[in-house]
C-alpha cells in the first residue's frame, strides 16, 4: 500500500492552443477527502480524466492507487463523470447490473448490492422502471449508486452536486462522508465554495489551468488569517475608539475589526482587559474558502449568489 | 473478453426487446409479400376494369372465333351486325355505353392489323392478348385453306432453345437456382450491411450522446467497448435473419407437399432443385461475417466522429457510397458476370460481398477469385478495424464539432 491514493507530478495536458493544465502536482493521500476547487474552464475535469487515464497527459506522470491507472486499478475507483450519462431506455436495475458487471463483479452479488443501495436512497419502487421515467435527481442518484456500487477504494466525483436539489444534496453529502469514514479516498470538484468547506479536509485550488493552492484546510484556513477579530462585550464601545477605531463594522452585537486598522489582535485584548471590558466572545477570524480564493486567484465564481443559493450552474 | 461479453449481452438484449426488433422482423417479410401481391393484385384489377367490349368484323370470317377467343382471355365482348353503321359505335363509346370496338376488316385477313376504337389506350396486357388472339385466328383461317392447320401450330407457338453445356456439368435448373441465389444473396447481403451497420452507427452515437461513454470507458478499453458492440448487433442481425431464413423453410417445407397434393403435373423434386444448396448459404454466411464487420467498424468510426444525427446522416455519406456502388453494379449483371472488368472490381474489399458473391454462386468466376476477395476481405477487416478503433477511441471522447480529415489523420497517428 503506497501512501497516495493518487499522485500527479508535473503533469500538463494542452488541446491545440489552449493549455487546460499546466505542470500540475497534487498528491492525495489515503482516507482523505479532497476538494478541487476551481471556477468553471479551469482545468478540473481535464484533471480529473487524466487520473482516470481516459485523457492522456502530454508530459508529467499519473499515479491511482500505486500505479499506472491500467483497468485493473481503474476498476478499483468510482467514478462520476461532469457529464451524467444513463442509458434511457434500460431499466435501472438493469442498467446497474451492467455496469457492475463491466468492472467485474458476478450478476448476483451486483443485483443485491444495487437492490440494497437502492432501498436506501428509496428507489426501490423504480428498480424495474426504465431509467428516462425517472426525474432528472433520481437519474442522478441512479448515477451514484452506479460510481458506489462496487464499494471502491477511491471515489472520484465530478461536480457530484451540480443539479441536486438542497434535500438531495443532503443525502448526498452524508453518503460521502459515510464512505469517509469507512476508509475510502474521495476527490471531488467543485465550484461551490462552501460546499468544500463543510467537507473536505483538504483542498486544491486551481485557477486558469494552475494550481494555487493546496494542503490541510484548516491549516490553510490558519496560515491565511489576516489578523480580523470579532468581538462581543456588554457595555459601549468608547474603549475602541481610544484605541484609534473609528466606526467600527457591526453585525447585531458582534463588532468586526478588520486588519487593516493598524490594531494587532494581542493589543486588542490587552485594551480590553486593561479598561476591565466585559468580553463575551473574542476570536481570530479565519477567512473563508471564498475569500481565500478571491486574495489567490481573483473571483472564483461568475455568480457566487447563484451558486451559494442552490447550487445552480 | 467477460467485458466484451458484458457488452455484447447488453446490444443483443436492448436490442433484440424492443418493440422495433420485433416490429421489423415480423414486418420486413410481410411487407415483402404484401407488396409483390399488391403490385400483382393491382395490375389484374386494372385491367379487369372496363371490359365491356364490342367487336364489329367487316369480313364476315373472323368475328366469331376471334370473339371466343377473347371472352376466353376474359373479356366480355359483344359482337355487332356487319351492317352497323359506325357513327353509331362511335356515339356508343362517347356515351360510354361500351370502353371501345375493334374493327376488323380486309387488312386484318391480309396482314393481321386491326382497329381498336375507344376513347383510352388499351393496356400493354390487353394489346397483347388481343393481338394474341387476331394473330392466331387469321394464322388459322389461312392456313386451313392451305389444308393442314395442326401440325404448324407448334411452330404458331414460337421456338424454343434447349441448351446443351459442353463445359462443366451443370444443369439448367442448377443455373437457374444459382441465378437467384446469388441475386438474393446480394440483395439480402446489401440490406443487412446498411441497416445493421447503422444501427451500430446509432448505438455509438447515443452512448456518445447521452455521456454514458464516459463512464463506460473508464472501465473497459474502447476497443473491446467496439468489439462487444459490434458484437451484439451483429448477433441481433443474425437472430433476425435467422428467423426469416426459418419462416421460409417452413413455408416451404409446409408448402412442397400442398403443391404436390394440388397440382400433380409439377414436378415436386424439380422445383426442391431451386432451392439453394448447404453450399451457397454456407458462403452466403462468410461473405456476410466478412462484409458486415468492414462495413460496422466504418459505421462505429463514423458514429464516433459525429455529436449529432444531422452530422451522423452527412457522415455516413461515403461509406453508403461503398455499398451503393456495387450494388448498382450488381444489378446490371443480374446473371452473376456481366462485363469483364466487374469481375476484377469485386475483388475490391468493399465490393466483395454483394459483388464477388453472386459470382461465386453462379460459377462465374475461377475459384482462386473467390479464394483471394476473402482473403483481401481479411485483410481489409483488419486494417479497417484498426484505424476505426482509432477514430472511435478519441472520437467517443470528443463533443462539439465534426473533426476535418486532416484532424482525423491525427488522431488515427496519437491514439
Amino acid at each position: 500500500m503506497t501512501e497516495h491514493a493518487v499522485h500527479l507530478s508535473g503533469v500538463t495536458k494542452s488541446f491545440g492552443e489552449h493549455t487546460a493544465v499546466s505542470d500540475f502536482d497534487l498528491e492525495i493521500p489515503r482516507g482523505t477527502i479532497l476538494g478541487l476547487l476551481g471556477p468553471n474552464g479551469s482545468g478540473k475535469t481535464t484533471t480529473i480524466r487524466m487520473i482516470m487515464a481516459i485523457l492522456l497527459p502530454d508530459r508529467g506522470t499519473v499515479e491511482l492507487l500505486g500505479g499506472f491507472p491500467d483497468f485493473a486499478r481503474r476498476n478499483r475507483v468510482g467514478y462520476l463523470p461532469e457529464e451524467r450519462g444513463v442509458y434511457e431506455k434500460m431499466k435501472v436495475l438493469e442498467q446497474l447490473v451492467f455496469l457492475g458487471e463491466l468492472r467485474g463483479m458476478t450478476r448476483q452479488i451486483v443485483r443485491r448490492r444495487a437492490m440494497e443501495w437502492l432501498e436506501r436512497l428509496g428507489l426501490e419502487e423504480w428498480a424495474n422502471k426504465k431509467v428516462q421515467q425517472l426525474s432528472k435527481g433520481m437519474q442522478q442518484k441512479v448515477q451514484f449508486i452506479g460510481t458506489v456500487l462496487h464499494d471502491p477504494d477511491l471515489l472520484i466525483l465530478d461536480e457530484p452536486f451540480s443539479g441536486l436539489d438542497p434535500i438531495n444534496q443532503d443525502v448526498l453529502e452524508s453518503i460521502v462522508r459515510e464512505q469517509h469514514e469507512k476508509g475510502t479516498t474521495i476527490l471531488f470538484s467543485t465550484h461551490l465554495m462552501d460546499q468544500a468547506e463543510r467537507l473536505c479536509e483538504r483542498v486544491c485550488l486551481i485557477s486558469r489551468s494552475q494550481k494555487v493552492l493546496d494542503g490541510n484546510l484548516k491549516a490553510l484556513k490558519r496560515r491565511e488569517r489576516t489578523g480580523a477579530v470579532a468581538i462581543e462585550f456588554e457595555g459601549d464601545d468608547g474603549w475602541l475608539a481610544r484605541l484609534g477605531i473609528m466606526n467600527p463594522t457591526k453585525v447585531d452585537d458582534t463588532y468586526h475589526i478588520e486588519a487593516g486598522r493598524g490594531v494587532e489582535p494581542e493589543r486588542l485584548l490587552a485594551a480590553a482587559v486593561a479598561e476591565r471590558v466585559m468580553l463575551r466572545r473574542f476570536e481570530l477570524m479565519e477567512p473563508s474558502l471564498h475569500e481565500i480564493f478571491v486574495r489567490h486567484a481573483g473571483q472564483p465564481d461568475p455568480e457566487p449568489a447563484l451558486a451559494v443559493a442552490g447550487g445552480a450552474r | 473478453m467477460r467485458q466484451v461479453w458484458v457488452v455484447l449481452r447488453r446490444e443483443y438484449i436492448e436490442r433484440v426487446k424492443t418493440k422495433g426488433f420485433i416490429i421489423a422482423t415480423i414486418a420486413m417479410p410481410v411487407l415483402m409479400i404484401g407488396l409483390i401481391g399488391l403490385s400483382a393484385f393491382l395490375s389484374i384489377q386494372a385491367e379487369r376494369a372496363d371490359r365491356d367490349l364490342a367487336l364489329v368484323d367487316l369480313t364476315g370470317q373472323l368475328g366469331e372465333s376471334v370473339a371466343a377467343g377473347m371472352q376466353a382471355v376474359g373479356y366480355d365482348i359483344e359482337l355487332v351486325d356487319r351492317d352497323v353503321d359506325l357513327q353509331e359505335m362511335d356515339r356508343r363509346v362517347n356515351e360510354d355505353e361500351i370502353e371501345a370496338y375493334i374493327l376488323l376488316d380486309d387488312l386484318t385477313l391480309q396482314e393481321g392489323t386491326f382497329a381498336y376504337r375507344g376513347k383510352e389506350a388499351p393496356g400493354t396486357v390487353r394489346r397483347a392478348l388481343f393481338e394474341n388472339v387476331v394473330v392466331e385466328t387469321v394464322l388459322e383461317l389461312r392456313l386451313s385453306f392451305a389444308g393442314s392447320a395442326e401440325g404448324l401450330r407448334g411452330l404458331l407457338a414460337g421456338g424454343r432453345l434447349s441448351f446443351e453445356s459442353l463445359g462443366e456439368e451443370r444443369s439448367e435448373l442448377e443455373r437457374v437456382s444459382g441465378m437467384a441465389t446469388g441475386f438474393a444473396g446480394a440483395f439480402l447481403l446489401y440490406f443487412t450491411m446498411l441497416f445493421y451497420g447503422a444501427y451500430v452507427l446509432r448505438s455509438v452515437l447515443d452512448e456518445k450522446r447521452n455521456r454514458v461513454v464516459e463512464v463506460v470507458v473508464s472501465s473497459i478499453s474502447p476497443w473491446r467497448l467496439m468489439l462487444g458492440k459490434i458484437l451484439g448487433v451483429g448477433s441481433m442481425g443474425l437472430t433476425q435473419v435467422g428467423i426469416w431464413v426459418g419462416c421460409a423453410a417452413l413455408i416451404g417445407l409446409l408448402g412442397v407437399p400442398m403443391i404436390a397434393a394440388n397440382w400433380p403435373a409439377v414436378d415436386v423434386g424439380e422445383l426442391s432443385q431451386l432451392l439453394p444448396g448447404p453450399g451457397p448459404l454456407g458462403l452466403l454466411l462468410v461473405f456476410f461475417l466478412l462484409g458486415y464487420f468492414l462495413y460496422s467498424s466504418l459505421f462505429a468510426a463514423v458514429g464516433a466522429m459525429c455529436s449529432t444525427e444531422e452530422e451522423a446522416q452527412q457522415a455516413q455519406f461515403p461509406v453508403m457510397m461503398l455499398l451503393i456502388i456495387p450494388f448498382i453494379l450488381q444489378m446490371t449483371s443480374i446473371e452473376g458476370s456481366g462485363l469483364p472488368w466487374m469481375d476484377w472490381a469485386a475483388l475490391f474489399p468493399f465490393f466483395s460481398p454483394i459483388m464477388m458473391y453472386p459470382r461465386a454462386v453462379v460459377g462465374a468466376v475461377p475459384w482462386w477469385m473467390v479464394g483471394t476477395s476473402l482473403v483481401l476481405m481479411a485483410a481489409a477487416l483488419i486494417g479497417t478495424a484498426w484505424v476505426a478503433g482509432r477514430i472511435y477511441r478519441v472520437g467517443i471522447l470528443m463533443q462539439g464539432k465534426r473533426p476535418t480529415l486532416r484532424e482525423l489523420v491525427r488522431w488515427i497517428r496519437q491514439a
